[in-house]
């Protein structure tokens, strides 16, 4: 499967039930993503109906699966990503590259995959295993780190696009994430974007974060400030994206500043598109 | 090398991260022990946040020392909550203890119901 089978998606944000109606309302939004854990496909909230009576791609965005973990996703996770998909008439499915419990302990955050071919293996396994159980594609998202592990010997890019390879999963580039990446942990988001296969490029996240201790948090409760719009730009330089999704989680502001925050970017889509 | 071997590896070291991160575990070897307590200072952040917005009736007793209380409560708990409601219900009653929440205040008539549904 490669990203042209795709729909275009555009510009989107991510609905949340705190912003239901200023999603509803605000303009130029023509996709959403919903957190699968957050929704139970039987009982869609009313907002989400009206979405998609609207013709609104809805995409249920999951947090919960750790499709990096080392055990196989559990079926029962599964079987409610494909519910919600079948429910939304999604286009597609997303999760992320990331491990979320161990040991039957809940981590409470998306944590970095050790990047090894060991580790590449039984990820490839898993996302197979994702993909039989899902009526639609997958896309798989890039994290933000705070931390490596020592013995890592990939890039996160070289780790995903070898994903892509064996497996045909698609791709969700978080720019937000890149940038974090670039500036915990040393991996240059440009050299990312030079190896990461965009032609199975879904579409893309940016969001805002914080500063604290020369470390980037990635809040999703902030503007995006300009470097991470100069990211989306780069990949914009690259390839045209399917869809571009704002995520905004917390500290929710007016909704003239979300839109004036769509609109910013719009414009670093257009700087040097492709 | 199998890939049963493979998933047993990794599931102990990503086991040793996770409770380094959540149970007051030791940092494994080789990882950077300051990168890992802000991780785990960034997961009680989140954890605070979520509990805050699940028990306002708990983030206002405890304000403006809301900061402060929940990193000590969250130290005390070695066992990891099982789910963001345990956590906002546990921080509810070790602020009671604690003496910062009134603990006469009746529940609410609703929330029987909701616990009753669960």
């Amino acid at each position: 499967m490669t990203a042209t089978d795709l729909p275009r998606l555009g510009l989107g944000i991510g609905w949340r039930a705190e912003i239901d109606l200023t999603v509803e309302r605000l303009p130029g939004v023509e996709f959403v993503e919903v957190i699968a854990e957050n929704v139970r496909p039987a009982r869609l909230p009313e907002s989400l109906r009206v979405l998609r009576g609207r013709g609104i791609p809805v995409v249920p965005h999951g947090v919960g699966l750790g499709v990096g973990g080392a055990e196989p996703p559990s079926p029962e996770r599964l079987a409610h990503l494909a519910a919600c998909a079948e429910a939304l008439g999604s286009p597609l499915v997303s999760e992320h590259l990331a491990f979320v419990r161990a040991g039957g302990v809940e981590a409470g955050h998306l944590l970095p995959v050790p990047r090894t071919r060991e580790a590449l293996d039984v990820v490839t396994e898993n996302v197979r295993r994702a993909q039989d159980a899902l009526p639609v594609p997958l896309a798989l998202e890039n994290v933000a780190a705070l931390f490596g592990w020592p013995d890592d010997e990939l890039t996160d890019a070289e780790f995903l696009a070898e994903l892509v390879e064996r497996t045909g999963v698609l791709l969700l580039v978080d720019v937000a994430n890149l940038y974090t990446n670039q500036v915990n942990l040393g991996l240059s988001a440009v050299e990312a974007l030079n190896r990461l296969p965009l032609t199975s490029l879904a579409y893309v996240h940016v969001a805002g974060g914080e500063e604290h201790g020369g470390l980037w948090h990635d809040t999703h409760a902030a503007s995006v400030p300009d470097r991470i719009l100069d990211v989306l730009a780069e990949l914009c330089a690259r390839v045209t994206p399917p869809g571009v999704l704002l995520e905004w989680d917390d500290a929710y502001p007016s909704d003239s500043a979300l839109a004036a925050e769509l609109a910013r970017v719009s414009a670093a889509m257009a700087r040097h598109a492709a | 090398m199998t890939l049963g071997d493979a998933r047993a590896r990794l599931a102990r070291r990503q086991e040793q991260v996770v409770a380094a991160l959540v149970a007051g575990g030791e940092v494994p070897e080789g990882f950077d022990a300051r990168r890992l307590r802000v991780q785990a200072r960034s997961l009680i952040a989140k954890r605070r946040g979520v509990v805050a917005r699940l028990r306002p009736d708990a983030a206002a007793a405890a304000y403006p020392d809301l900061v402060e209380l929940f990193a000590a409560y969250a130290a005390e708990r070695t066992e990891p909550p099982p789910s963001y409601r345990a956590d906002a219900n546990d921080f509810a009653d070790w602020l009671r203890r604690q003496g910062r929440m009134r603990s006469d205040v009746r529940e609410p008539w609703w929330r029987r119901l909701v616990r009753a549904r669960r």
